[in-house]
């Protein structure tokens, strides 16, 4: 039936099996007769398209006879022939004889042989090529998928070039199935699973398999190399995904990596999912995102580095796809990743090795959380804060006194620090919506000093406009301003609105927090920062009389305060560095001299009021037998009326330059410890006037004032409960405790002291928790974060640590 | 012009060393190879046997058992009309191994997929460790077909196939003969030449 058998028989045959019989050579070595098969072409060209279904169909019932002989090289010519018609006979309509085309690929693709495998794929590679006009109908590609991923498997017996051959024919003839059926609707459809099962895992099996190539790394584009040729298939496919069938590919990678255990170590994930971003069209971004995260809840009791990884992943996805692709379900997304975080901080774990996992899969929560917040549109990354911030169930409304893990509380405070990061504030108002801004003060005062000052970390991004948070975080004075290179911009009318309504519960909780024992020179210097930045981003001309004000409170604590010394001295240099601050902003050329002129004396009378002493490190008193020694600490803890500086002159020298000073009379708060020094200007009107300064905040007068007496009158009760149980300790061991705590002063370093105060205040902390919680729970319903900024007189902080009076 | 009328896929799933690819080899090459490599992925062969004066094309699929294959051999079940689940008479642990197996049917094929449970290698008479009846109790329980065999002596191994092409072929045509129910059927993967749904797959 082949090439000798011609003569008589052929002229019976009709003429197309007689020019098909004519290309096949007389000896096979010869190849195709190219004469002959011009003549056949131009045949199938010129005449009607039935013919060219005639030839194929002959030209199938030649191949088919020559497989079973085993006259393989009559086969080859065969589909060279096959591959020629193809090409030049494309513009007519090719539906019949692609039929019989096909047929035949399949027939070589069931043999054993690799080359008739390799030869029926490499002309169906070209044949995927090829655009036919005509839509065809279904055909028989399924078979083609799963012998091409066999392929894709195979090939290890006959030894490496063979094998990647036979490899790299499968995965080109993937590519050629997705190319042939992907855009017409006739043909199967290839994003069904069967299909995906099988194309998926062979590429990602090939992408993986590097061994094959060894550490070949001179040829590493080598195009024929699985690696690379797997690689480019499968960008190819993930592009094409459209809505609808990106989960087809996404799935069967999940299944793939869990299946091969390889997610640890996470380079080859992170590489297949750097692949899908960086190839799937970037509106669907965010549909990996969110199959990565239902991923990872499948995994949620595995282990953690698994989990990690799953993480990690996400991670560098998030960081690829572009701000905004996210998804509508960002809440969603993050409350799932807290979640996740949650559980693994209650997962204690058994032993060392998997508590660290833990911790490292917490950290990439973290970062991660930061990473989505960070492509978030500003409006949703305030959102993100306040919903991260309702994790704090301490925080949140109605759970006053819950208690939360210590662990994960860092965690929450890190992610909100992350989330702020990238916030760009261009408006105070939208940076801190009340329901922000409230919470977050609250959380400034919690017990925990590390944290408070990530909380001050977080109010210095959101405050800052121009950059100015590193030249304010060091605590000193500058003879002229100008060498900070503060960038300062004239504050606009909605700031100081701002201000006004909400300036006050900075001060306020600036205040207490410098009240705090536990304090370590990094907080006070981090809440210098801030009441730096308030002044340069907001210190309009009403403001900065606000702020002159803040400083003269901060010095009124720090004479009537039963803080160490230590701390007291801390207290007046930040307020001598603040005054020297905002009076050079201001330009007041008066009330500039005049705080110069205190400075210059506590420069000759007391250095230690001054931020050089006070805020170096190296010359904390170790103990109380240096801190005699020291030339500089006085012998008594009396501070000079000269010393100070003096709110009737700042006031004359402020209004000199037609500033309103009539609030800087009055003092935002009651002092939260009445000692000795209380200052006589305090009345009750002065308490009057502040409850009307927050009524005008909430715009509900009534309400704040029964809210007022309310908490006063049971916080005066449970305080005064509170002290009596202290008291029924027996005397002598009070006494006991008094000496040791004096002693402790005396012999303990500053940080040690610091560290016993915080477990004291942690106790009392508790208590006035369980008070809190009393009050919330048997009051009037109301907010207790407005509470606590409309109660500052009975304020507990003031009065703790009653066994701590060293002075 | 079709050299077949049905054509269906047939998939072997068990322990590597069951003898897999031995029973195909046996049935599509008619000898029982000397020295076999390890399967690697998935292999198929093609047999062509008459049913009834009917030609079926039975496409036959050798998986690998390795682990490192898993999830493009687990792809193939879910197109299989027919799943031969092997395990070796003389192999207890290829016998325990039996539940995974099953459990991975279940996972990842079609419900009503034909399933027979296989005990290989019985002509190792003397080492025999799972009694004929153990494995077809195991059978009866998961509700599949059961038959032992020998790749080596050629026991069996014709039936187990020919039985196999003649139940997915009684399948078929009984579908046929109800054409009302094709278009609900659907072709999980086998390829009928004459539009025969590919027999209540999936
Ligand atoms: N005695 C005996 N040995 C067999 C039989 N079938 C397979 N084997 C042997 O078992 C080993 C594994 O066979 P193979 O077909 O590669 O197993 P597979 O991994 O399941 O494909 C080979 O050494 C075969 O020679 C059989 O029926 N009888
Ligand atoms: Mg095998």
């Amino acid at each position: 039936m082949s090439g000798g058998c011609c003569g008589c028989v052929a002229a019976l045959k009709p003429r197309y099996k007689r020019l098909v019989d004519n290309i096949f050579p007389a000896n096979p070595q010869d190849g195709l007769v190219k004469n002959n098969m011009e003549k056949l072409t131009f045949y199938a060209l010129s005449s009607r398209p039935e013919k060219l279904d005639r030839i194929g169909q002959y030209l199938e019932q030649k191949l088919t006879a020559d497989i079973n002989r085993h006259r393989f090289e009559f086969v080859f010519i065969a589909m060279e022939a096959l591959d020629q018609l193809l090409v030049s006979c494309h513009a007519h309509s090719l539906n019949l004889f692609v039929e019989s085309y096909l047929k035949m690929v399949q027939k070589l693709l069931e043999c054993q042989e690799p080359d008739l495998q390799i030869t029926a794929t490499n002309s169906f590679v070209k044949f995927s090529n090829i655009e036919e006009d005509a839509p065809s109908y279904h055909r028989r590609y399924d078979f083609f998928v799963s012998k091409f991923s066999s392929m894709c498997h195979s090939g290890e017996q006959f030894g490496k070039e063979m094998k990647q051959k036979i490899r790299g024919a499968g995965l080109r003839g993937i590519q050629g199935v997705v190319r042939k059926t992907i855009s017409d609707e006739l043909q199967v459809n290839i994003w069904e699973q069967v299909h995906m099962d099988k194309i998926v895992p062979s590429l990602l099996f090939n992408m993986q398999d590097t061994k094959s190539t060894g550490a070949d790394i001179e040829s590493p584009k080598d195009e024929d190399d699985p690696a690379h040729l797997a690689e480019v298939v499968f960008r190819d496919l993930v592009c094409r995904a459209s809505y609808g069938n990106i989960r087809c590919v996404l799935v069967p990678i999940l299944v793939h990596l869990d299946n091969h255990r390889a997610w640890v170590p996470t380079d080859f994930a992170v590489r297949v999912f750097k692949i899908v971003m960086y190839s799937v069209q970037s509106q669907y971004g965010y549909l990996v995102i969110q199959l990565l995260l239902s991923h990872l809840d499948k995994h949620v009791k595995d282990d953690p580095q698994i989990k990690t990884s799953i993480l990690t992943v996400l991670f560098e996805a998030v960081l690829i796809s572009a701000g905004g692709s996210i998804g509508p379900s960002v809440l969603e997304v993050f409350n799932n990743l807290l979640r996740h975080l949650r559980i693994s901080v209650d997962n204690k774990g058994k032993n060392q090795a998997q508590y660290s996992a833990e911790v490292k899969f917490q950290d990439a929560i973290v970062n991660t959380i930061g990473e989505f917040a960070n492509n978030l549109p500003d409006y949703q990354k305030i959102e993100i804060m306040m919903f991260v911030m309702g994790k704090f169930p301490q925080f949140a409304d109605e759970e006053i006194g819950g208690h939360m893990d210590q662990q994960l509380q860092i965690n929450l405070l890190k992610t909100l620090l992350k989330a702020t990061t990238k916030y760009k504030t261009v408006i105070m108002s939208n940076a801190f919506p009340p329901e922000f801004l409230h919470p977050l003060l609250r959380m400034s005062l919690m017990e925990d000093a590390g944290m408070r000052i990530t909380v001050q970390d977080i109010l210095h991004t959101l405050i800052d406009r121009h950059g100015n948070t590193k030249k304010l975080k060091r605590i000193e004075l500058c003879g002229n301003i100008a060498v900070l290179e503060l960038s300062v911009e004239k504050c606009s009318r909605q700031d100081i609105l701002f201000m006004k309504k909400s300036g006050m519960q900075f001060y306020w909780h600036i205040l207490e927090n410098l009240q705090l024992e536990s304090n370590r020179v990094d907080n006070l210097e981090a809440l210098y920062c801030t009441m730096g930045l308030l002044a340069v981003e907001m210190g309009g001309d009403d403001i900065i009389v606000d702020l002159f004000r803040l400083a003269l409170d901060i010095q009124g604590l720090a004479t009537g305060t039963t803080l160490p010394l230590t701390h007291r001295c801390a207290l007046h240099a930040m307020v001598a560095a603040y005054l020297n601050l905002i009076s050079q902003l201001v330009t007041c050329q008066q009330a500039f001299e005049y705080v110069q002129s205190v400075i210059e004396l506590r420069k000759f009378r007391a250095q230690h009021l001054l931020p050089d002493f006070a805020y170096n490190r190296t010359n904390r008193p170790q103990s109380l037998s240096e801190l005699e020694k020291s030339e500089l600490y006085p012998k008594t803890d009396q501070v000079k009326e000269e010393w100070l500086f003096e709110q009737s002159l700042l006031t004359t020298h402020l209004a000199s330059t037609g500033l309103d000073v009539s609030r800087l009379g009055t003092p935002f708060t009651q002092k939260p410890y009445s000692g000795d020094n209380m200052d006589p200007t305090m009345s009750a009107s002065d308490i009057g006037s502040i409850n009307i300064e927050m009524e005008s905040v909430d715009g509900s007068p009534s309400m704040a004032r029964r809210r007022y007496s309310g908490v006063e009158e049971i916080t005066v009760e449970s305080l005064k409960k509170m002290l009596s149980e202290e008291n029924t300790e027996d005397k002598e061991e009070s006494e006991r405790r008094r000496r040791e705590v004096v002693n402790t002063f005396r012999t303990a370093p500053f940080e040690e002291i610091v560290a016993k105060s915080e477990a004291k205040s942690n106790h009392f902390h508790n208590k006035l928790n369980e008070i809190l919680d009393f009050v919330s729970n048997t009051c009037v319903k109301e907010t207790p974060v407005d509470g606590m900024s409309s109660e500052p007189g009975d304020t507990p902080f003031g009065m703790q640590f009653p066994d701590l009076f060293v002075y | 012009m079709e050299d077949y009328k049905y054509l269906f896929k047939v998939v072997l799933i068990g322990n590597a060393g069951v003898g897999k690819t031995c029973l195909v080899s046996r049935y599509t090459k008619g000898f029982f190879p000397p020295g076999q490599m390890a399967t690697i992925g998935v292999d198929f062969m093609i047999k062509t046997v008459e049913i009834d004066g009917d030609k079926v094309k039975l496409q036959i699929w050798d998986t690998a058992g390795q682990e490192r294959f898993r999830s493009i051999t687990q792809s193939y079940y879910r197109s299989a009309n027919a799943l031969i689940l092997v395990y070796d008479v003389c192999s207890q642990q290829s016998y325990e191994s039996l539940p995974h197996w099953v459990h991975e049917i279940e996972l990842y094929a079609g419900t009503k997929v034909l399933a027979f449970l296989v005990g290989n290698k019985i002509d190792q008479t003397d080492k025999r460790e799972i009694p004929t009846h153990i494995g077809k109790e195991f059978a009866e329980r998961y509700e599949m077909r059961f038959l032992e065999t020998s790749a080596k002596e050629a026991d069996n191994v014709e039936k187990l196939f020919t039985s196999i092409a003649y139940q997915l072929t009684a399948q078929a045509r009984d579908l046929e003969l109800r054409p009302e129910q094709q278009g609900t059927v659907i072709t999980g993967g086998s390829t009928p030449i004459a539009s025969a749904p590919s027999c209540c797959k999936l």
